[in-house]
């Protein structure tokens, strides 16, 4: 598994279960996605109509930037009013489902898209940003650029976990958007910082279409002057700025997959982490139980078979190998 | 935010892998503790030592490429190409794949395996951040303290998981039970009998603290019910037997009766109670299969083993009861009365009032029998209260549910700085959750 999923496990196995035409029953679950994000799937009123509600700590920010749009592009029909507690909710009523099969799995993959789609508003609205801006720096030469057009629209900031941001900024030839991520741990740091290494090398070496990735412990000039970026000084905060410049991200087809990868970037990297680690520990176990053969074939043989006296004086052999 | 993170509870089992979050009613996933590799036959994960296969010759000798070409030799991701649970069982069905059960007897022999069945666990099908939440395993009664420290080094340095519990099934299955109206005073003392897939055991709690001495294990459990079943089906000649069939016709039409042969009677007086099991082959056809005395004779060798098996004799209540006699007497009175079921092999219609009945039989003999030696004396008797629930079949996930979302669950785990400041040591002691003053 080398990239994350970017849907729910559970809400498609629950959903795909329930549309197969099982017998209807109750559920009541609460479960939780990365980021902080807890979804709640219950049937409230009867047992054939499926509440989905999402609860995002940033879900201020994403309407900020216009997700209600989105959600209600995606889900239209099926939005309801939220359930108390949470974000966003979604009602799917078993009783009412599209007849085609097709369409039903299109319906459960939207539904576990539900994270995806309401972080997405941000990224789309930046695209968005970034077309009115060609259009209109296309207008100009760079020089005689009014200023608005150089600069780029404003900094979107989504608080997506507690001290962790994305910061997105469209500009008229590319959109930047910059993850600061925080390391508790300290070996943690050292694995991302190779990692993030990795990302930058592979730009030179082999993928020369990849993004620009940019990997810093002080903020970026873009962030100056946005509010709540501090710079600690201590390197534990470290800035990951990934500049989507070539004109085939930046297509409107394009643009659904570039949002989905780029957003569980942090997840993406995390699970990396933990998995080189995994990696790392399976090579140290597999170099103890080398070196244990080796001690074990390094121990005389004559002292094995030595017959041994216990202080009531009774003999015993030592148990050899 | 670290508050509002429910706790994830992960019990894993040497069949099933459950996996969910505290505070649900039933674990988000079940499938089995499986992981499917690219297959390196003889290689890591054989000799059944616990660790990698070793080599012949000590890496500096072959130039770090040992036999079976291990992971050192590789440079890609090959340590990635994985899948677990049910993916596991489909991939190695395969070309290229070889399937491992990283826990033998409910403990984890290949750590190698364990630690990338988590990760894929937590990251893929969970899908948390394992920093930002507290976890609650469960380990089998009995477990070395090196197993639980191996653990806690997985966890807390590979995952950094916020904080750790480590629970002991058997005290979770008592929890479970709390859910029964029969139970009143939210006792941590008890029997738990914990009937699996492979093999079945009778725990003796009190309050919290398993009396390891006295434990039992039974070599007759799910899977023996099965051969069972089949067994019986193969006499008649049917026109399916396999090992699936056997399954579902244990899994939905088997009952304990109160007495064999009254039972017999009574199916030869009503010819309905025979019924028929349909079986869809792929392929659209279609075998009828009849069902008839095995309907109670499966789960009867549980209470009459030697109908069943020729080497272990002991009928499932005189374990119990012996289990109880050895286990210290000031707890007795207490396990009489709370034996709890466990595990999906217990599931069947009036187990816990047959198995009531019959440990009621023995210990009033015995009392009758102490009563006519003492010379008049008169015994106040015993009560014995077999516990039957809804959660039965997850008993020890459920219960690791119902203390999970407890306020003060966290103030029982061990924290990540807490790990770093004392070592692995620190898990080998945890503070009885749910214990007395406790929920």
């Amino acid at each position: 598994m080398l990239l994350l999923d970017y849907q729910n496990v559970l809400i498609q196995s629950v959903l795909t279960e329930r549309f197969s035409g099982a017998a209807p029953v109750s559920i009541d679950q609460t479960v939780s996605d990365f980021d902080g994000v807890i979804f709640h799937i219950s049937t409230p009123e009867t047992k054939t109509k499926i509440l989905v509600s999402i609860q995002i700590r940033c879900f201020g920010d994403l309407v900020k930037y216009g997700a209600e749009d989105v959600l209600r592009r995606e889900y239209g029909q099926y939005v309801t009013s939220p359930e108390a507690g949470y974000d966003f909710s979604v009602l799917v009523d078993l009783e009412n489902l599209p007849a085609d099969k097709e369409e039903r799995d299109e319906l459960i993959n939207k539904i576990a898209l539900l994270k995806r789609n309401a972080m997405a508003a941000p990224f789309e609205q930046a695209y968005e940003e970034y077309y009115q801006l060609r259009e209109a720096a296309s207008k100009f030469t760079s020089e005689e650029a009014p200023q608005g057009v150089r600069e780029g629209g404003d900094v979107k900031v989504i608080q997506y976990r507690e001290e962790e941001a994305i910061y997105i900024k469209a500009s008229h030839d590319r959109v930047t958007v910059i993850f600061s991520t925080v390391f508790r741990e300290e070996t943690d740091r050292v694995f991302g910082k190779v990692f993030i290494q990795e990302f930058v090398d592979a730009r030179r070496r082999a993928i020369q279409n990849a993004p620009q990735v940019l990997f810093r412990n002080d903020p970026p000039l873009e962030l100056q002057g946005v509010p709540g970026v501090k710079n600690t000084g201590t390197g534990e905060i470290g800035y990951v700025t990934f500049v989507v410049l070539f004109p085939r991200h930046l297509t409107p087809q394009r643009m659904p997959d570039v949002i989905s990868h780029i957003q569980t970037f942090r997840d993406y990297f995390h699970y990396h982490i933990k998995a080189s680690k995994a990696y790392i520990h399976s090579r140290m176990r597999r170099r103890t139980a080398d070196f244990l053969q080796v001690l074990r074939r390094a121990r005389p043989d004559s002292e094995e078979h030595k017959e041994r006296k216990t202080a009531s004086g009774r003999t015993f052999r030592a148990q050899g190998s | 935010m670290a508050n509002q993170t429910p706790a994830v509870v992960m019990d894993n089992g040497t069949g099933f892998s459950k996996l969910g979050f505290a505070g649900n009613d039933s674990p988000s996933f079940v499938f089995p503790t499986a992981i499917a590799t690219k297959a390196q036959a003889g290689g890591a994960g054989g000799s059944g030592s616990g660790r990698p296969a070793v080599a012949n010759k000590p890496s500096f000798l072959t130039g770090g490429a040992g036999p079976g070409g291990h992971l050192s030799g590789k440079r890609g991701t090959e340590d990635l190409d994985f899948f677990i649970g049910d993916e596991a069982i489909a991939a190695a069905n395969g070309p290229g794949y070889g399937l491992h059960y990283p826990i033998r007897h409910g403990q984890i022999e290949n750590w190698d395996h364990m630690e990338r069945f988590w990760s894929n666990s937590i990251f893929k099908y969970l899908r948390v951040e394992p920093e930002d939440h507290y976890f609650l395993l469960t380990e089998p009664p009995l477990n070395p303290p090196e197993n639980r420290e191996n653990t806690a080094e997985i966890f807390f340095e590979s995952f950094n998981c916020a904080g750790l519990y480590i629970a002991v099934q058997a005290v979770l299955a008592l929890a479970a039970s709390w859910t029964s109206s029969k139970v009143t005073d939210r006792s941590l003392t008890g029997t738990v009998i914990d009937s699996g897939d492979g093999v079945t055991h009778v725990i003796p709690v009190a309050e919290g603290y398993v009396i390891g001495s006295s434990i039992k294990s039974i070599p007759i459990a799910g899977r023996d019910i099965t051969y069972f079943v089949q067994s019986l089906l193969r006499d008649r000649g049917e026109a399916d037997s396999s090992l699936k069939t056997a399954q579902e016709i244990k899994e939905e039409y088997c009952y304990v009766c109160p007495d064999i042969v009254k039972e017999f009677a009574r199916f030869d007086r009503d010819r309905s109670r025979f019924v028929k099991h349909v079986v869809s082959h792929p392929g659209g056809r279609q075998v009828s299969v009849d069902v008839g005395y095995e309907r109670f004779l499966a789960p009867e060798i549980f209470f009459n083993p030697e109908i069943y098996s020729s080497d272990f004799l002991t009928p499932l209540p005189e374990v119990v009861d012996t289990v109880i006699q050895s286990s210290p007497i000031d707890v007795r009175r207490g396990l009489y009365k709370n034996i709890v079921l466990s595990g999906g092999s217990t599931l069947y219609k009036d187990f816990g009032r047959r198995l009531q009945r019959d440990i009621k039989q023995l210990v009033d003999a015995r009392i009758r029998a102490s009563e006519v030696r003492s010379g008049g004396a008169k015994s106040g008797g015993l009560d014995v209260q077999v516990i039957t629930h809804k959660r039965q079949r997850h008993g020890p996930w459920f219960g690791g549910s119902l203390l999970g979302q407890t306020p003060e669950f966290r103030s029982y785990c061990h924290t990540k700085a807490e790990y770093q400041e004392y070592g692995p040591g620190i898990v080998r002691r945890f503070a009885l959750l749910g214990g007395p003053g406790g929920s």
